[in-house]
Parts: C-alpha cells; sequence; structure tokens
C-alpha cells in the first residue's frame, strides 16, 4: 500500500507482523494412473499485510489456485507452511472466506439460504441478529428484492453477488477470490470490478484475487504476483502504485497503468511462449 | 448501490416456456383411444372376426372392471399387492440411496464395488425369480425380496452417478464454510444427489411392481397377479384384461406420485437434465 487514498482507503497496514504469510510452500500430487509425482506449486514465498489488495496473475496452470487453496485451508502443502496471523493453517477458518470462480452456489437453497451458509461456521445463531446480517450482505451487493430467488433464475453476475454476499456475511478478515469474474460476461464483469474495488475499500478486508486479466490485475491490486508455470511459482511480484479511489476510465490513460500493461504483457507472453515451446496446456 | 438498476436491467425474467396447444394433442390422443375401442368393439361384437372367449369388447372389460370395484376379493388382493410393493420399495430406496452415497463418493469402493453393481444390474432378475419361491416360500417374503431385488439396482445406480457428479467446488464451498463429514453428506452431496436418486427411485418403481405381480403369478397366495391367473385359468377372459387395465393404472400412478414428489422434493433441478435416466 504505497498509495492509501486519503479518505475512503483502509488504515495503513501495520509494517510489522504480515497477515498472510506463505512460507516456501510445495504442493505436489501423486498422479495414481502415469505413477508419477506432478508439482503445482514450488518455493512459493508471499507476504500479505492487513488491509491489503493483491492480485494474482498467471496463465492457466500455474498453481495460483492451488496457493490460494493451501490458504483457504483445502489443501495440505506438500512442504512449506502457510501462516494466517501468525498461526498455521490446519483447515478452513470463519477468518477467511473463498469467492469461487464456479459461484459453488448450492442449487436447492434461494439467494437468502445461500447467504445464511456462509455463517454455518458460527455456531451462534442463536436469536434474529444474524437475519440482519444476512440482509446487510444481500443489500450491500445490490441483490434486494432477490431474497427469495433461485440461484438458476439469476444471471452469472446476479449469482456471483450472492457468493460474495455469502462471503463476507460472516465478516472474514481474508477474502479469496478466485477468477470471480472469470465467468461473468464482459459488460457486466467490468460494473462489478469497480464495484468489488468499492466494497472492498469500505470494509477494508484484505484480499487475494486470482485472475488472468492483465487489467484486472492492475486495476484491483496494490501489488501484483505474477506466476510462472511448470512448476508453478512466482515470477515477480509489483507495485502497481495508482491512486485510489481508481475508476476504470481514470486508470486506463495514467501512464504508469499503460507501462504496467506492457511489462505484464510481456512477462506473461514470454510465460505462454515458453510453455508451447515445452509442449505445456 | 449505484449499479442496482443495471442488475434489475440485465435480470430480465426468463420466458417461459411455450405451453398452448397442450390440450389440442390431449383431444387428439383421447380420439385415437375412442377410435381403437370402436375398431375393438366392431371387431368382436358386431364383425365376430375373434371369438369372444379369446378377446371380451371392451364393454364387457369395462363391465367386468366396475364388477372388481365393488368385489371385496379384489380389494383384499390389492391391499396384498400395495403392502408388499410398499415394503419392498421402502427397503430399496433406504439400501440404494445409501449404497449409492456411498460408492459414488468413495473412489475405492467405486472402483472395487460398482463393476459388480453394473453386472449385478445387467443381470435378467426375473430368472431368479422361481429361486426367490422356493427360497422364501409363497408368502409375502418372496415378493417383497423380489420387489426389492428388481427395485435396488436402478436407485443404486442413479444415486452413485449423482453422487460422483456433484461438483468439486461445492465441496469445496461447504468445508470453506465449516460443513464437514456427516454434515457435508447431510448439507450439501445428499440435496445435490437428490434429484437423481428420486428418477431412480421411479424407474424402481415401476420394475418393483413388476416383480412384485410376477412373484404372485408364479407362486402365490393372493394379490392381484394371483387373481389375474385365477381369471385367466377360469377363461374368464374380460375379468383378467380389467386386471391388466387396473396393473396399468397403478403402475402410472405410482409414477405420477414420484414425478409430483420430484417437483416437490427437487424444483430447483431442472427436468430436461434427467430425462435420458430415467
Amino acid at each position: 500500500m504505497t498509495t492509501t487514498a486519503a479518505d475512503s482507503g483502509p488504515a495503513e497496514p501495520a509494517a510489522s507482523a504480515p497477515l498472510i504469510s506463505v512460507r516456501n510452500l510445495t504442493v505436489s500430487y501423486h498422479v495414481a494412473r502415469t505413477g508419477a509425482t506432478l508439482t503445482a506449486v514450488e518455493g512459493v514465498d508471499l507476504e500479505v499485510h492487513e488491509g491489503e489488495f493483491v492480485t494474482v496473475l498467471g496463465p492457466s496452470g500455474c498453481g495460483k489456485t492451488t496457493v490460494m487453496n493451501v490458504i483457504a485451508g483445502l489443501v495440505k502443502p506438500t512442504s512449506g507452511e502457510v501462516l494466517v496471523d501468525g498461526r498455521p493453517v490446519t483447515g478452513p477458518g470463519p477468518d477467511r472466506a473463498v469467492v469461487f470462480q464456479d459461484y459453488a452456489l448450492l442449487p436447492w437453497r434461494t439467494v437468502f439460504d445461500n447467504v445464511k451458509f456462509g455463517l454455518e461456521m458460527q455456531k451462534h445463531l442463536k436469536g434474529d441478529g444474524w437475519r440482519d446480517r444476512v440482509q446487510e450482505a444481500i443489500e450491500l451487493v445490490g441483490l434486494r428484492g432477490f431474497e427469495s430467488s433461485y440461484p438458476k433464475e439469476l444471471s452469472g453476475g446476479m449469482q456471483q453477488r450472492v457468493g460474495l454476499a455469502r462471503a463476507i456475511v460472516a465478516e472474514p478478515r481474508i477474502l479469496l477470490m478466485d477468477e470471480p469474474l472469470g465467468a461473468v460476461d464482459a459488460l457486466t464483469r467490468e460494473v462489478m470490478r469497480d464495484e468489488i474495488e468499492k466494497l472492498i475499500a469500505a470494509t477494508g478486508k484484505t484480499v487475494l484475487f486470482i485472475t488472468h486479466s492483465i487489467e484486472e490485475a492492475i486495476l484491483l491490486g496494490d501489488r501484483i504476483v505474477v506466476f510462472k508455470s511448470h512448476p508453478g511459482a512466482i515470477k515477480e511480484v509489483i507495485e502497481t502504485g495508482l491512486a485510489r479511489p481508481r475508476s476504470e476510465r481514470s486508470v486506463q490513460s495514467d501512464p504508469r497503468f499503460l507501462e504496467l500493461r506492457d511489462h505484464l504483457w510481456d512477462a506473461l507472453q514470454a510465460e505462454a511462449t515458453q510453455a508451447a515451446v515445452a509442449g505445456g496446456s | 448501490m449505484t449499479a442496482t438498476v443495471s442488475i434489475e436491467a440485465l435480470n430480465a425474467p426468463a420466458p417461459r416456456r411455450p405451453r398452448a396447444g397442450l390440450s389440442r394433442w390431449t383431444w387428439l390422443l383421447l380420439g385415437v383411444i375412442a377410435a381403437i375401442l370402436l375398431i375393438w368393439e366392431a371387431a368382436v361384437s358386431w364383425l365376430h372376426l375373434v371369438p369372444e372367449a379369446f378377446l371380451p369388447p371392451p364393454t364387457a372389460v369395462f363391465a367386468a372392471f366396475l364388477q372388481l370395484l365393488v368385489d371385496p376379493e379384489f380389494w383384499q388382493a390389492f391391499a396384498f399387492s400395495m403392502q408388499n410393493l410398499l415394503i419392498g420399495l421402502v427397503l430399496a430406496v433406504v439400501v440404494g440411496v445409501t449404497v449409492g452415497l456411498a460408492v459414488g463418493w468413495s473412489p475405492v469402493l467405486r472402483f472395487t464395488v460398482a463393476p459388480f453393481l453394473w453386472l449385478l444390474y445387467s443381470t435378467p432378475k426375473v430368472a431368479l425369480a422361481p429361486l426367490f419361491i422356493l427360497v422364501l416360500g409363497l408368502g409375502n417374503e418372496s415378493k417383497i425380496a423380489l420387489v426389492f431385488l428388481l427395485a435396488v439396482f436402478p436407485i443404486i445406480l442413479n444415486t452413485m452417478e449423482g453422487a460422483v457428479t456433484v461438483h468439486a467446488s461445492l465441496v469445496s464451498a461447504g468445508r470453506v464454510y465449516g460443513v464437514n463429514g456427516v454434515a457435508l453428506g447431510w448439507k450439501v452431496i445428499l440435496p445435490a444427489t437428490l434429484p437423481y436418486s428420486l428418477a431412480g427411485i421411479q424407474r424402481g418403481a415401476a420394475l418393483g411392481f413388476t416383480g412384485e405381480v410376477l412373484g404372485e403369478f408364479l407362486g402365490g397366495t393372493g394379490g392381484l397377479g394371483h387373481m389375474l391367473e385365477f381369471a385367466a385359468y377360469q377363461f374368464q377372459m374380460d375379468e383378467a384384461i380389467a386386471m391388466v387395465i387396473v396393473m396399468v393404472i397403478i403402475a402410472n400412478l405410482t409414477l405420477a406420485l414420484i414425478a409430483v414428489l420430484r417437483k416437490r422434493l427437487a424444483p430447483w433441478y431442472d427436468d430436461r437434465q434427467i430425462m435420458g435416466r430415467t
């Protein structure tokens, strides 16, 4: 966070301990069919401070989702470790929430009940207080009036709003977003990109946001983590240094934006060419 | 939220499927049925193309049908059959859904047990019916066993299929938000699989009814199949055909009942997605 917006931005992160620290993380899978060992990510080191918005950019299959899954507590590290708030991650916890690329809503639950699902871990659903929280989250993502709709009755963008509401309803400190706008149509994506930025700025959450859109990575991130593949590892980390609040239009004519875009474009293209030569996917 | 207006614009309600013309098809169908009945009546009663002893005319069958409805013996047989069918089906549902979920959910079971399930599914279980009657006797037990045996495999295999196709991200979402173990099965896997199970139950019920009638036919002391066999032996063809019609009605009512159940229990599911499986 080199350039926090003067008024609406969250407080400066404490210079001391990072909220998330990934230390020399390696994850490999054993492929039963061939007997081979597949390394998804190797030697990843990453620190994310409270209130930071970090975007993760890389070609598909570079293991960026694996890193996120380890932080979420869904995947165990093969070696290395992940600490959240100084404690090693042993499983999912209420301090972390995930927004999935394919929304992952429960189709048999209404919007209201899907958002309520985000409070499953909070066993203190006594009284009616939780109802207000669910309603508040629904209104925050602009879905008032759709509480009793089923996911299949909603457009992709609206379904992801439900996914977002479900993630923020329990007020986690960390939001892990795995290409949340990847399956949303282009027009909706631009609208939602701005909304996510505003929402995060207002709530001051720490965000790890996976994307394979260069523009998205620049527009949203305080820092951009660029991944390479075969095996997945961090290639470089870049501070965006763009002022907030950012709007799509103002940023896109900023010379810094153009500079970043060219740089990232070259980096990713080199990566893609290498993968093609190596016969990778 | 500033973008609320645009959201609503993006979410124009999906157009409903046109339902007009349905009644016209119904009328056409009724017309075809009436024509068939008329030709049947004409061939037997007026033109005497077929001896009435072999194929009684629809009017005679209808009379026999009405007589059945006031015959206490019929209702006794009806209760006998339905009781066995119900017990056999309930057992098949409990066992089928449990086994199907377990096999679908566990890769180990899927690779070791599932091949045998498919093998058994494709075995003509009807051929085993005489064996069942020999071992379990002429009473209810052999019929319940036959209903169970015929009904359980489509339920197992459909449930298995459903459990396998539960999206990995739904399971991840469950775990991220704190749902584990039994709760994961109860809150995520089971509801996600339910439409598939119900499709299997629908098919299982139809096959189970066949099992019940077959069991009574081959060696029984009661039930609709037994009554049908008795009527045929006595050459009361009008009553025999009326019995067959009763069975068709029962089978279709059972299917319709489960279809209603599917709509009630899984309204979120698009029927067309699993039509091919039923």
